[in-house]
């Protein structure tokens, strides 16, 4: 088997992910807008005698490093190894995506052009002659569609009947002009006998005319340079002249421009006149001048009711099965701290997480048909306006949003923006878009201190208001720390398409199975270092104590009730009992390693009415946000031996937790870092440890700020 | 005339590009082009973001990058 790369190539949003997917059955991720692709990814196929990899290079226009995700691409294609670009172009736009293949000509390698998107440019009417293109460029053209996989196989035996054979020069032509010039530099390197071991001289005389600087550093070092150097100037002279421009830039992109423009018109027939498509219909209603921006309002919160509404009902009956699973396991088990382990730990702490699997389902869901559609450009447009007056992008937005899933990603989809310190101000707030993780624990508390008609308001409410603080966030930094030219807005606005079932079921069980794996995994180990540390040192003396109280109001008991036989004392007694139980427990807790370390950061929290428990969740939900929740889960089910009868964990904290500093642990899960792993991303993508402390301070200063608000003022008005 | 003042659903021819180096190249790569034809489809609200229909794609552009266009009425 002989190892070979293809790189594939094209514009933002042509299906390039898609394409991959369909030839070599892999699943990378797709969208409907300009930038989802932000790194590098590969497939692998194997086809003959070839094992192929394919590099899926994120989009770009042309190839000028305008933002970061574009520069991986033109990085790749000028340093990196490959044996064939296989060019993606949309053909329903093919005179702009032309653009990029003639500058991708340029680079003189082996080359397959994908025609994709076939099935909707014969629904707009449009053909095209694939085999005169392939003529005319001298490079193979194959009409392909990645949604329907027609012509796939064919397009596979394309590339490995190109790999097999060797280069063929492209037939990439210029104005009359500008070639009559090339011809001149052409000929005097020919007299002069020049030769290169790997360009022809047409490719060096290309290179000298568009002022390429690695063709000078090698044309300066030979004596003929001397030589070459006037008619050289010449030629520019004339070029300049007849294109009516002195900028070699604009020049250049004339020239690929016409070529471009004139292919299209050999190889394009239009059927059917343009007519108004749907998704101008569409965009009528969408990006509407008054209702466009209610309508994204009322998408967004009817995505929160759905999520809190919805995911309700399985929530309750996963809630019952892990309660049933804890009650028959328990009966089962003999040794107590085993017993404990298994149900007050596991049980308690991994089952509090997957209770929340129906809602995550509905919130990827949801952020995937506004990613797959094409909505998400659209409100952008929408949404510019206003993040512009606080100093961030309109495309600032897509990070954000992709933030409400998950923040590493979203640090990731920050490449799009071209300017650094708007991708470096986008990355700061998107800690306050909150992500999936805290989910659980928005749903645990707007479940446990509203009525559940409100709750779905409250979770919009709490999205909403982290998102305009992160907003309120974004100026103050945009002043302060991040001043600077605004970067221009410039997008494509993508054509709606309805994704594919199939693809929605991909990404919502693609996120189902790595929640459910970070329970089985990362949360079942916290929940049982939580559960050891909660549960040990044991303290006897404590214990000891507690019980000969307790045996001594029985034992009293007898004697009472001799006296006054009457069940209102006999009531009381066993009140007594139970709140020294509880007291019992709670001093036994306090006593462990957890409980003392809950006690040494208490005071750190007090000011925002946080008991010891919750201290201790916030600090482990530095490790993933679920975390708080299933630390919670355990502490909680550890202490409450006794009220069996409301077990839910939801009620529970309704009883132990006063409003006022429910609401600023909201507040502060709500700003305060995202996990550990997050910050890492952080750290790679900003390329700063500057930054990544700046951002832990600033995070943990501002939760801390407006919990302690929040605290006092609710305090206040009870 | 520039692009900011051009009513929705005009159609215009551009006439010049005046804008700076990376924008006029990204503005180039994206089919703006002397010559071509230019589609007011929709501007926001508050006059802050402009639609643009170009050749057979849609582009968004803000009011202070559509004053960089200058164009001329199609007759």
């Amino acid at each position: 088997m002989k190892k070979v790369v293809i790189a594939l190539v094209g514009q933002p949003n042509v299906g390039k992910s898609h394409l991959a997917n369909a030839i070599s059955g892999s699943n990378l991720k797709i969208g409907n807008f300009a930038g989802v692709t932000v790194e590098k990814a590969t497939a692998h196929f194997s086809k003959e005698e070839f094992a192929i990899e394919f590099i899926d290079l994120p989009g770009l226009y042309s190839l000028e490093d305008f933002s970061a995700d574009e520069k991986v691409t033109k990085d790749f294609l000028l340093n990196g190894e490959y044996d064939l670009i296989l060019n993606v172009v949309d053909s329903t736009n093919l005179d702009r995506n032309l653009l990029l293949s003639t500058q991708l000509l340029e680079l003189h390698k082996k080359m397959v052009i994908a025609l994709n998107m076939d099935d909707e440019a014969i629904k707009d009417g449009i053909e095209i002659d694939a085999e005169m293109m392939s003529h005319i460029l001298n490079v193979p053209c194959v009409r392909v569609s990645s949604k329907t996989k027609t012509n796939i196989t064919t397009l596979v035996e394309t590339l490995t009947q190109t790999l097999k054979e060797p280069l063929h020069e492209s037939k990439l032509i210029y104005s009359n002009e500008v070639e009559e010039q090339l011809e001149k530099i052409v000929t005097f390197l020919n007299e002069k006998r020049f030769q290169h071991n790997t360009m022809s001289n047409r490719q060096i005389a290309v290179g000298l005319l568009w002022q390429k600087k690695e063709i000078y550093a090698l044309m300066h070092e030979q004596p003929l340079y001397v030589e070459l150097q006037p008619i050289l100037n010449n030629a520019l002279g004339h070029v300049y002249m007849y294109c009516a421009c002195d900028d070699i830039e604009e020049v250049i992109h004339n020239q690929h421009s016409a070529f471009a423009t004139g292919l299209c018109a050999e190889v394009l027939s239009l059927k059917t006149p343009k007519s108004k498509n749907l998704t101008q219909a569409i965009d009528a209603l969408l990006i509407h001048k008054l209702f466009g921006l209610p309508i994204f309002i009322f998408l967004m919160w009817g995505l929160f009711q759905l999520t809190f509404s919805l995911g309700e009902i399985p929530m309750g009956w996963i809630e019952e099965g892990f309660g049933w699973l804890g009650e028959t396991l328990g009966a089962t088990i003999e040794n107590e701290a085993l017993q404990s382990l298994i149900v007050d730990g596991i049980i308690a702490g991994v089952g509090s997480v997957v209770m929340f699997l129906p809602n995550i389902m509905i919130l990827f869901l949801g952020i995937a048909l506004l990613e797959t559609t094409g909505y998400m450009a659209r409100a952008a447009f929408l949404l510019d306006g206003f993040f512009h007056k606080f100093g961030l992008h309109g495309k600032s937005f897509i990070p954000l949003v992709t933030g409400f899933g998950c923040s590493v990603p979203a640090y990731m989809a920050a490449r799009t923006l071209k300017n650094k310190k708007d991708r470096l101000l986008t990355m700061f707030i998107i800690g306050f878009m909150s992500c999936g993780a805290r989910l659980p624990v928005y749903i645990l508390f707007a479940g446990a201190f509203f009525e559940e008609e409100m709750a779905g308001n409250v979770l919009f409410a709490i999205y909403i208001s982290g998102a305009l603080l992160g907003l309120l966030a974004a100026k103050v930094l945009r002043v302060t720390a991040f001043k600077g030219e605004d970067e221009p807005f410039v997008m494509e606005m993508p054509k709606y398409r309805l994704p594919s079932v199939k693809l929605l079921w991909f990404v919502v069980y693609s996120k189902s199975i790595m929640y459910l794996k970070k329970a089985g995994t990362y949360i079942l180990i916290a929940s049982m270092l939580i559960w050891f540390i909660s549960s040990y040192p044991q303290n006897s003396l404590i214990e000891e104590s507690y019980t000969t109280k307790i045996e001594a109001l029985q034992t009293a008991e007898p004697e009472a009730s001799l006296e006054q036989n009457t069940t209102e004392t006999s009531t009381t007694r066993e009140e007594m009992i139970s709140a020294l139980e509880n007291e019992k427990n709670e001093k036994l807790m306090e006593n462990t390693y957890l409980g003392m370390m809950g006690k040494t950061i208490e005071p750190l929290f007090a000011p925002l009415g946080f008991d010891w428990k919750m201290s201790v969740a916030t600090l482990s939900g530095l490790a993933a946000k679920e975390v708080i929740v299933s630390t919670l889960g355990v502490l909680y089910s550890l202490g409450d031996e006794v009220t069996e009868e409301d077990s839910s964990l939801r009620e529970i904290i309704a009883s132990n937790m006063s409003f006022a500093s429910a609401m600023a642990f909201i507040v502060f899960v709500m700003i305060y870092l995202p996990c550990l792993a997050a910050t890492v991303v952080f750290a790679k993508e900003a390329q700063s440890y500057k930054y990544t402390a700046y951002l832990v301070l600033f995070t943990f200063v501002t939760a801390w700020i407006l919990a302690f608000i929040t605290y006092q003022v609710l305090t206040l008005l009870a | 005339m520039d692009l900011s003042l051009v009513n929705t659903h005009q159609k215009v021819l551009i006439k010049a590009i005046n804008a700076q180096n990376t924008l006029k190249k990204r503005l180039l790569s994206l089919g703006f082009c002397v010559g071509k034809t230019v589609e007011v489809l929709e501007t926001s609200l508050q006059k802050n973001t402009i639609q643009l229909s170009i050749g057979f794609s849609s582009i968004a552009l803000r009011f202070e990058e559509a004053k960089m266009i200058e164009v001329e009425v199609k007759e």
